[in-house]
């Protein structure tokens, strides 16, 4: 409220001084605005561009080629093509597997850490964001290694023990795993923050009131670190409809992991195995927008309502 | 990715705008008689940017540069074309900055002739040249009765396997298909863990090559439109014999040259590759130093259907121009020297990992000589390929959208890994992709 009675301020104030109190912002803002139009807005108006255009050839097609206006036409192309609504498939049932197991574990150990009974919080925070700080090519070839028959020393004392799990023939759980290594730690980290941002006086109430330890971790603790579970959720959503590097390692090893296992490696291989730079850009700005269509609902949903606000107001 | 990688899109445009507009101040130039690659023209060398991956490549461009003071190759080593080299030579070419010189395999120069991406070199390949080489793979770099590339292999289909895992078993060498099976299974029986061969799920190339050992043709090029026939019997009878194969337990499903394909030939648990010529080389560069491999090998023909010698080709990689160099003749000098000289061949061969065989026939003495074959017992390995390049089935024809048939298939073939789809349904599904980009290509096909 008060920034902005001060900004009203400004706009009476006289036409010289405005021009120094724009000037400030102006300078400070041209980086980043600069950085934003040359490596996002440009980039994704040339991928616009490129959408609606196709490389014609001909005949036999050894006579050269040319470039066609075709509208909508990529864009009809991409919908109507099962692999690309199929990597949409797999997206979906990774996030049914990945977000609920990635949340509740992250959740739960940073409860735990949180917990007057923690001991050696310290080492076991960074203990497990420990994962996060290994590159995801990295980290994605050494779980490729882990899954292959034959090479992995795990597979192998499995096999002894009379099992022969087939990890890279079930690619969903074996991508999920590597997701849930690299990304829970991270999100502990958030948890934990977001919990130690609560007044210890409310803490202090729930336990004169009787509260165990469980019952202030679920009854008060996870309400008001909601706004931390919505932001993780809303971010990992995001990413997961970005998923790329771990499906494009496994992709060379694993067969069950198609060319076109995600959206995004649809594009890839639009791109750099067919040559059709007009249905990658297309299907890549479909994607962006079932993206930023996601996010948008994913906020909205994730906001508190109006009535239960008022409620604990009451 | 997707930043980075349309910014650089945008740079391809400006690129290649520069590119056409250097283009035609060239041409203007070459009017005036003075071509940017006449050497010494100015008293400094020619300039050539390769791009390639084959084996003893790094040795040939070495002697090539002592040899020639007039023409300077900077070479550089990209990864294999499946593993991501054709990208980068397919972005190259769009961006404007591609080298002079690339190596591509016969399957994909159709496509890459299709796209735009290769010169035609007609006019500086005579026919005493094209006479030095191989006439089916002559063949397979003229497309549309114009010459688009240098062949520097041919690779006739062989059959790699371990001479001991063989005799323990008791099996001999097989002669036909039947055999092949009746050999797999007695081996399987002999040690449980064991397998004849591998079928790659990954690779589409070695069943198509199969496929052209029973005579199919997949593409034929008719006036001007494209017959495609990805069903034929030929196509059938050679999809059948390995899905029973594969749903029989009698080969390995794993991808090819990956590490679990490694691991399992140095375990002995896979007893042989049915690869070609240039397999000779891989084998012996990723088992030569595993214990009890060394001498252990051998090489045989390929089995045949009716046990008379016939052969696809698998692989096999030729020298192409870039579409906007400008040195193409200092380019083909070169490619020439680089596939039909003893030099040449030699010092490829030399370095010890190459086993090609070369398309100039006359080389073979120059190729069998420099090629070390402790490995395989001191067999007379290239005395056999000449035999199998011999029986190549003349006639087949890649097509001009391999990137798309090629992916649908390996996307269908994991399938057949899965056990959740067959061999027929993979080629059905990859001939409807096939027919599919054609008609998004404006391509014709014969009714």
């Amino acid at each position: 409220m008060t920034t902005r009675t001060a900004r009203s301020a400004t706009s009476r104030a006289a036409s010289s001084r405005r021009r120094g109190r724009y000037g400030a912002p102006a300078v400070l803002l041209a980086p980043f605005l600069l950085l934003f139009t040359a490596c996002t807005l440009v980039p994704v108006g040339y991928a616009i561009h490129l959408s609606l255009y196709t490389e014609q050839r001909g005949g036999l097609g050894f006579g050269g080629t040319e470039t066609l206006f075709t509208g909508w036409g990529n864009y009809a192309r991409a919908l109507k093509d099962d692999a690309f609504l199929e990597g949409f498939a797999n997206i979906a049932l990774y996030c049914l597997m990945y977000i609920p197991l990635m949340i509740a574990l992250a959740l739960a150990l940073a409860l735990l850490l949180d917990s007057a009974l923690a001991r050696a919080k310290r080492f076991f925070q960074l203990a497990l964001f420990i994962p996060h700080a290994v590159p995801g090519i990295i980290a994605a070839l050494i779980w490729m290694y882990l899954y292959t028959p034959g090479i992995s020393p795990v597979l192998d004392l499995l096999e002894t023990a009379g099992t022969r799990p087939d990890l890279l023939g079930n690619p969903l759980p074996a991508v999920v795993n590597m997701a849930l290594w690299q990304w829970t730690g991270y999100n502990v980290v958030i948890f934990y923050a977001a919990l130690q941002a609560i007044p210890r006086e409310v803490l202090e109430a729930a336990v004169v009131d009787g509260a165990g330890p469980v019952r202030t971790a679920i009854s008060i603790k996870m309400p008001l670190i909601r706004a931390s579970l919505a932001m993780v959720g809303l971010f990992t959503v995001i990413g997961s409809l970005q998923l790329f590097t771990e499906p494009m390692i496994l992709h060379g090893t694993a067969p069950a992991v198609t060319s076109a296992w995600t959206p995004n490696m649809y594009a890839y291989t639009a791109a750099f195995e067919r040559s059709d730079y007009g249905l990658a850009a297309a299907s890549s700005v479909l994607l962006a927008a079932a993206a930023a269509l996601l996010s948008f609902a994913v906020t909205r949903l994730a906001r508190p309502r109006p009535e239960s606000r008022k409620e604990r107001a009451a | 990715m997707r930043s980075p990688l349309f910014s650089r899109r945008r740079s391809l445009r400006a690129g290649a705008a520069i590119a056409a507009a250097t283009l035609c101040g060239s041409l203007l130039a070459a009017c005036g008689g003075d071509q940017d690659d006449v050497p010494g023209a100015d008293g400094k060398p020619v300039t050539l940017t390769f791009w390639g991956w084959a084996k003893g490549t790094q040795e040939v461009v070495a002697d090539f540069n002592a040899s020639h003071p007039d023409i300077r190759v900077t070479f550089e080593e990209i990864p294999s074309g499946n593993a991501g080299g054709y990208a980068k030579i397919t972005n190259a070419v769009k961006a404007g900055n591609a080298p002079d010189v690339f190596n591509i395999e016969y399957p994909q120069l159709p496509d890459f002739v299709s796209q735009g991406a290769v010169q035609d070199i007609s006019s500086l390949v005579d026919d005493s040249l094209k006479g030095k080489y191989l006439p089916q793979a002559a063949e397979l770099t003229a497309l549309g009765g114009r010459t688009w590339a240098l062949p520097l292999d041919v690779a006739p289909q062989t059959f790699f396997y371990r001479k001991d895992l063989f005799r323990k078993a008791g099996i001999t060498v097989p002669r036909t298909w039947d055999e092949f099976r009746d050999a797999a299974k007695k081996l399987k029986t002999a040690q449980p863990k064991t397998r004849i061969a591998t079928f790659f799920p990954d690779d589409p190339t070695t069943f198509e090559a199969m496929a052209w050992q029973n005579g199919a043709r997949w593409f034929t090029a008719e006036d001007d439109a494209w017959k495609v026939n990805l069903k034929g019997p030929e196509t059938g009878k050679a999809a059948d014999y390995w899905q029973k194969m594969v749903d029989d337990d009698l080969v390995q499903v794993q991808p090819s040259f990956s590490q679990q394909w490694t691991a399992s030939l140095q375990k002995g648990e896979t007893a042989g590759y049915l690869g070609a010529s240039w397999g000779a080389g891989v084998l012996k560069a990723n088992l030569g130093s595993a214990p009890g491999m060394d001498g252990n090998w051998a090489v045989a023909p390929m089995p045949t259907w009716d046990g008379q010698p016939a052969s696809g080709m698998l692989g096999g990689t030729t020298f192409a121009v870039s579409k906007d160099s400008k040195k193409a003749r200092a380019a083909v000098e070169f490619a020439t020297w680089a596939t039909t000289t003893p030099e040449g061949m030699k010092a490829r061969i030399d370095s010890g990992t190459s086993s090609s065989y070369p398309a100039a026939t006359a080389l073979l003495p120059v190729a069998k000589k420099a090629f070390d074959t402790k490995f395989y017992g001191g067999q007379d390995i290239y005395g056999l390929y000449a035999e199998a390049a011999e029986s190549i089935k003349p006639g087949w024809t890649w097509g001009p959208v391999m990137g798309v048939t090629n992916g649908s298939l390996k996307d269908s073939f994991g399938k057949v890994a899965g056990k959740t789809g067959t061999i027929q349904d993979a080629l059905t599904t990859a001939q409807q992709a096939t027919l599919d980009e054609f008609k998004n290509r404006g391509l014709k096909v014969a009714p």
